[in-house]
């Protein structure tokens, strides 16, 4: 019997084709970005589920509160506390405490035959204690054990990679006792090989652990915060297992204990650092906390963002089905009627339109995983590198799939089944049931489901068109500064040396030579920048005294002229090797009380127990995106101080010649920086673009869904309209006998369904505005949503509806009266 | 006796009135007849018909079928009873175009659950039976007005029904085809099918045992 229904089924797919296409494809799309999208989504949800007691590691963290209320967040605790931490804090399983390592330098001395190797920036080096390999238990141990690996100073595990590379292909036995440099000073002794976890959905994947030992008995404490308990550095990281039994807050609820125990209170007398535990599983997403160095974080609110781009075209797909199939559904109901005069019951009908709808939803899998690999690459902004197309050949995908075709085909074969069989037998066979009855005519729930369709389609494509506004808004608003030919690079920052290193200020009299640079400067970082330094600065304004957190830049006077910053009153700061005086900004002005810029020039900035003046005050400009608001801003001139240099080029004759100019400074550079250092130019109007990544991505996401939206509307809109003209042949046909124009009837045919687009758009239009009005609220400077931007998606969508109604209505308003009129 | 109608009423409502389509009907027919009901269009002949044969339903009177009462019966059950005992041939053929000849008769087995093999014969002998088994694997598109006729004929047959109930069968046909038709339906009375046929024409009447004329729903008697 099931082959006697797929025979069918086969034979009227291909008696329809047009239409079995268009309803495959549709269904098809929706599939494919369904899949995709949960290959994402389940990848970043499973991020160090594969640890064993994973419920049970947390990281500890620090929150500083400074005046100004503003909370630092930082992932590091200072160095003295994992000590502390296992000695005086109870509920503690293990606590394991690694300092990560920065471009290491590694040379692995000769030995015999081989001579030395060096490698120059070692990535995913940390300094481990003796628990780290008890804590993250993962690890299989091909040589040397976790008891006794890293307890003394001088020891490094390497894993299996690791030791390949230094080593070759040395059995790991034979590697325990090699000795490897660190920054050509640290000599260190392996002590154990190991392969870590196969899983890839972890961002602790470390590859060379020296032991931390080394760093509390070396001077390299000192480069991560040394011995005090008031300095946090974030590569100084302790994890702890908590014991069973124990909540999170009771370990919580101890910290504040240990630091009044332990920390100096002479040189600060409230304490404004707390302590807390992360879950390990929000090491992936907290972007206020980070990760580590090399590890990629999530972004929930961007994952669930995917989940609704699936959830509505896998949603459009399951709308084309049922509107298709329920529409071809009354060209089957003379096969219906005559089966039930061959005695089918109802339960046999709907099992046969039922499998109908399976084998239709199969072929479609079938056609979504061959369409997925192209899905992949419009994605591929949001894709983990570890998601491919392999990542299909899992058993939780089949399973996944297979849940899947099951919804799809109760969701879209029930309402046809059910429909079809309720015809009753003589009707359907005296030809009183022809298609265009008031039953599927009216079609309520056809039409509700194509309005649907374009209601979601309208509303990504004005969400797309805003996102974009506001993206170019904020590229090319008024920033404050000049942003194109500009550039700059890092000079080389001894902390240590006694000696000055004035090889910048050679570099740069060698640059104003140069024939296509205009201008140098030295100074911090360049108007906009990620990072920046934030220091407190305390003023009496005339009525109080205030203290707030300000961001200072170092400047010297060809810096403000090659960015073309301006002034609101006074001057910039003098040339002068170190601080000695301040020029603000107005939101400087604001904060700190005073009414207009005139007003501060002359008071004193107090920092410590000097009294710095205030020259001059700066039009406020932009320092972040445009998310942030201006913040308090102080420039001052130290040269000492100063370490990146600013070039503005003039305008290229002729493409190239920058890239000329850019060798010939790389060449002058490494003339002076033996050492080997990277010369590293980035152009600032790069670096301002690269702030709206994140909102690029997502326009680009969002164009891709809205497209694949419209398309698959646009589907259902043309099997739709195929299916009304083949039944209403016979009508245009009378319509023409009668003298209708070939334009009468078009517009008699499409009037029905581009009435539907218009009430989308009606519906579409104050839900996209008030979702984008709410996005827009996360930008401190934002664009208007304007009327236009709804005039051109309401009139685009007509246009398309219009079109590709058109296909099909032409053909039919020319259609010749007495073929229609021939009766069968 | 086979059947049995006793004051069979059918109505519609049209606006405020009654428009009666069979008014008191009184029919009784016994085992191996041959009937013929005929009239003028509209007299409702063809809803007569239905009626008998379970398709449709009426809204005043007694339908006895077999001794069973009919009007008594849930969906369900007069489904397996008509199943079981009545073929229907339709004027238009209404056969299942996406199917074959050979699976447009085998249609009606497939709700009778029997299997495969058993199916496979009996289709086999009908195709037989109509000498039509090099047609077997063509599509009713690909045959001529008789030969689909037969293939319906053959259809209604393949479950051995005791009544064979024939709406115009030769309506569509040329008079060489139309008589091949009524020659067979002879042939089938004879081995003791039952027939009651819906027909136009004076002459196919004659093959017929007996004559109802209606005329606007009501039995004319002569």
């Amino acid at each position: 019997m099931l082959k006697n229904y797929f025979t069918i089924a086969l034979r009227n797919f291909w008696k329809h084709k047009i239409f079995s296409l268009i309803n495959v494809s549709g269904l098809a799309v929706g599939i494919s970005a369904a899949v995709v999208i949960y290959l994402i989504v389940q990848f970043e949800f499973s991020f160090e589920k594969f640890r064993t007691d994973n419920s049970r590691i947390y990281r500890v963290v620090t929150d500083m509160t400074f005046p100004g209320e503003q909370v630092f967040k930082n992932s590091g605790v200072p160095m003295p506390m994992p000590k502390a931490v296992r000695t005086d804090l109870t509920g503690i399983e293990t606590a394991s405490h690694f300092a990560t390592a920065y471009e290491v330098k590694v040379i692995v001395p000769s030995t015999g035959s081989q001579s030395p190797a060096e490698f120059k920036k070692q990535l995913n080096v940390i300094y481990a204690d003796e628990f780290y390999f008890s804590l993250f238990d993962n690890y299989e141990w091909l040589a040397g054990s976790k008891q006794a690996a890293l307890k003394d100073p001088y020891q490094v595990v390497l894993t299996e990679e690791r030791a390949k590379t230094y080593f070759g292909n040395m059995p790991a036995k034979d590697i325990i006792g090699k000795r490897l440099v660190y920054d050509d000073s640290i000599t260190t002794t392996v002590t154990g090989v190991v392969k870590p976890p196969n899983e890839k959905a972890t961002d602790i994947s470390f590859k060379e652990f020296i032991s931390m030992a080394t760093v509390m008995t070396t001077g390299l404490i000192n480069q991560v915060g040394g011995n005090d308990w008031g300095s946090i550095n974030s590569s100084s990281q302790l994890f702890v297992k908590l014991k069973n039994g124990t909540k999170p807050e009771q370990v919580d609820a101890q910290f504040h204990a240990l630091r009044e125990k332990y920390r100096d209170k002479k040189a600060q007398e409230k304490d404004d650092t707390k302590h807390h535990l992360q879950s390990l599983n929000d090491l992936h997403f907290n972007a206020e906390y980070g990760s580590f160095d090399n590890a990629r974080q999530a972004h929930k609110p961007t994952l669930y963002g995917l989940l609704a781009v699936a959830a509505f075209l896998f949603l459009l797909g399951c709308i084309n089905f049922i509107n298709l199939t329920t529409a071809q559904s009354a060209q089957r109901a003379k096969e219906i009627g005559i089966r039930k005069t061959l005695g089918s019951g109802k339960r046999e009908l709907v099992f046969q339109f039922l499998s109908e709808t399976f084998l239709l939803t199969l072929l479609a899998t079938f056609l979504s995983i061959v369409i997925t690999p192209w899905l992949l690459k419009i994605f591929s902004d949001f894709i983990p590198p570890e998601v491919t197309f392999n990542s299909i050949n899992q058993p939780h995908v089949w399973i996944f799939l297979l849940v899947l075709i099951l919804i799809m085909t109760a969701l879209s074969g029930f309402y046809p089944a059910l429909m079809l069989t309720k015809f009753k037998p003589v009707t359907v066979l005296k030809n009183q049931m022809h298609a265009g009855t008031s039953q599927t005519r009216k079609a309520w729930l056809r039409k509700t489901l194509t309005v649907t369709q374009f209601v979601i389609a309208q509303f990504l494509v004005i969400a797309t068109l805003v996102i974009s506004k506001q993206v170019n808004y904020s590229l090319n608003k008024e920033l404050g500064y000049k942003k194109d030919a500009i550039g700059s690079f890092y000079t080389r920052w001894n902390f240590f040396s006694e000696k000055p290193d004035n090889r910048r200020i050679e570099l740069m009299e060698k640059m104003k030579a140069m024939p296509e640079i205009e201008a140098v400067s030295l100074a911090s970082n360049s108007p906009a920048h990620g990072g920046g330094s934030s220091t407190t600065m305390k003023m009496n304004n005339g009525s109080k005294e205030i203290e707030l957190m300000t961001e200072t830049m170092n400047a010297d006077a060809d810096y403000f002229n090659i960015y073309k910053l301006k002034l609101a009153a006074g001057r910039f700061p003098m040339q002068s090797d170190t601080v000695r005086e301040y020029s603000v900004n107005e939101s400087f002005v604001k904060a700190f009380g005073f009414t207009k810029p005139e007003d501060i020039i002359g008071k004193f900035i107090i920092k410590g127990n000097r009294q710095l003046p205030i020259v001059g005050v700066l039009k406020d400009f932009h320092v972040k995106s445009t998310h942030e608001a201006i913040k308090p801003l102080a420039f001052a001139s130290a040269q000492k101080s100063s370490f990146t240099v600013h070039v503005a080029m003039k305008p290229q004759v002729e493409p190239g010649v920058w890239k000329a100019a850019l060798g010939k400074i790389e060449i002058e550079y490494k003339k002076l920086y033996t050492e080997g250092d990277e010369f590293e130019f980035n152009f600032f109007d790069e670096t301002i673009a690269s702030f709206y990544k994140k909102e690029q991505d997502i326009k680009r996401l969002l164009n891709w869904s809205a497209g694949l939206c419209i398309f698959i509307s646009c589907l259902g809109l043309l099997g739709l309209v195929i299916y009304t003209t083949n039944t209403r042949v016979k009508e245009i046909g009378v319509r023409k006998v009668l003298g209708a124009s070939v334009t009468q009837i078009v517009s008699l045919l499409s009037r029905d369904l581009v009435s539907l687009v218009l009430i989308a758009f009606i519906i579409a239009s104050p839900l996209a505005w008030l979702a984008m009005n709410n996005w827009l609220q996360d930008f401190a400077y934002r664009t208007n949503i304007s009327w236009w931007i709804f005039a051109a998606c309401g009139i685009s969508m007509l246009a398309i509806a219009i079109v590709v109604l058109g296909i099909r209505t032409i053909g039919a308003a020319l259609a010749n009266p007495v073929k229609s009129l021939r009766t069968e | 006796m086979l059947l049995n109608l006793k004051g069979i009423f059918k109505w519609v409502n049209v606006g405020g009135n009654r428009v009666f389509l069979l008014k008191d009907i009184d029919l009784e027919v016994k085992e191996g007849e041959f009937i013929s009901i005929m009239g003028p269009s509209g007299s409702g002949k063809s809803t007569l018909l239905n009626v008998i044969g379970m398709l449709d339903g009426f809204d005043e009177g007694e339908y006895h079928f077999l001794h069973e009462s009919v009007h008594k019966m849930k969906e369900k059950q007069r489904a397996n009873l008509y199943k079981q005992y009545i073929g229907f041939v339709f004027q238009q053929y209404h056969l299942i175009d996406e199917l074959t000849v050979y699976e447009n008769i085998e249609t009606p087995l497939i709700y009778q659950d029997l299997k495969g093999s058993e199916r496979k014969a009996m289709v086999a002998d009908m195709l037989d039976r109509f000498n039509i088994v090099g047609k077997k694997d063509l599509f009713p598109t690909q045959l001529s007005g008789g030969q689909q006729q037969l293939v319906g004929i053959a259809r209604a047959l393949i479950a051995k029904p005791k009544l064979l109930l024939a709406d115009e069968p030769t309506g569509n046909l040329n008079s060489k085809q139309g008589e091949e038709i009524m020659e067979l339906f002879r042939q089938l009375n004879n081995e003791g099918v039952t027939i009651i046929q819906v027909t136009h024409s004076e002459k196919n009447a004659g093959y017929g045992s007996r004559i109802i004329n209606l005329l606007d729903g009501r039995i004319d008697n002569p």
